[in-house]
């Protein structure tokens, strides 16, 4: 059987980073790193992980660019990757959901996050006929709360003990926040793209 | 009357502090109608700081619906004060 066909990557830049659909072949040391530090993964209640370089191909190997992105975040200056964005479209809602990762602790707290989804909001919305955004960020997640409401995102609402906690704490909370494409036409800053 | 005044008053300066120290600045430096998004101090770490100290101040963990109006000065005021749940 033939794999799917592949969307079209994304290639973007903004002030300080590049961004591109990755390839397997960018499956790095560092990358593995993040995915077994705990300050890292704690906040997205995400496991654990000791991938082998293979196994981490793979998971980037399952990355469309149609239903789902993996965009990494590439630093301009030193052109090391800080981070990557996973992106899931509901291609009949024409709705993307956003989960993000910045990998590199000493660019925490530097506007990685928002600079980077701007590039994306304005790509999905005005290139890729995507006309809502969602992100769940856990409740405690407060950097992560913090960015969509900086960035004019809405509370739509909290979804109350909705996950099990894989540190085996209590149930987690998590928020809702939703942005559309007019009401993103009207925050972006600068003219539509 | 003027102690309500007195005691708003106070809550307001102990939520500039909060936010002060979130920030790494004085307070003098913050202004009245700092919020998310304005104040470029306020970052999303300076925010994680501030929750944090404001659980630490009131004793509890703050509900998740009230983490989540967090936006301005005023709303760590809010929290803060003797009347909130």
């Amino acid at each position: 059987m033939s794999p799917p066909p592949k969307g079209r990557p994304v290639f973007l830049e903004t002030k300080r980073f590049s961004l591109r659909s990755l390839k397997p072949s960018d499956a790095s040391e560092r990358w593995m790193n993040w995915l077994k530090d705990p300050e890292v993964m704690g906040p997205l209640n995400a496991p654990i992980r000791k991938w082998t370089a293979h196994e981490l191909m793979a998971h980037i190997a399952s990355a469309d660019n149609n239903e789902r992105y993996l965009v990494g975040i590439f630093d301009l200056t030193s052109k090391i990757q800080i981070g990557f964005f996973m992106i899931d479209v509901d291609l009949f809602h024409r709705r993307m959901n956003f989960n993000v990762v910045i990998g590199e602790k000493s660019w925490w707290g530097k506007g990685v996050v928002n600079e980077v989804r701007a590039a994306l909001l304005d790509e999905f919305f005005e290139q890729r006929g995507v006309e809502k955004a969602s992100g769940m960020p856990f409740a405690r997640n407060f950097p992560a709360v913090f960015n969509y409401k900086a960035q004019g995102w809405r509370h739509e609402g909290t979804l109350r003990s909705h996950a099990v906690s894989v540190a085996n704490g209590p149930r987690l909370d998590q928020f809702q926040f939703g942005l559309t494409k007019d009401e993103w036409r009207s925050l972006r800053p600068g003219p539509a793209p | 009357m003027a102690q309500l005044a007195s005691r708003a008053g106070a809550v307001n300066m102990q939520a500039k502090q909060l936010l002060a120290e979130a920030v790494h600045c004085e307070a003098a430096a913050i202004p009245d109608d700092a919020r998310i998004g304005r104040f470029e101090r306020w970052d999303s770490l300076a925010h994680l700081r501030l929750v944090l100290a404001i659980e630490r101040q009131i004793g509890r963990q703050l509900d998740p619906d009230e983490a989540v109006t967090i936006e301005q000065l005023s709303d760590v005021a809010a929290l803060l004060s003797p009347a909130a749940p």
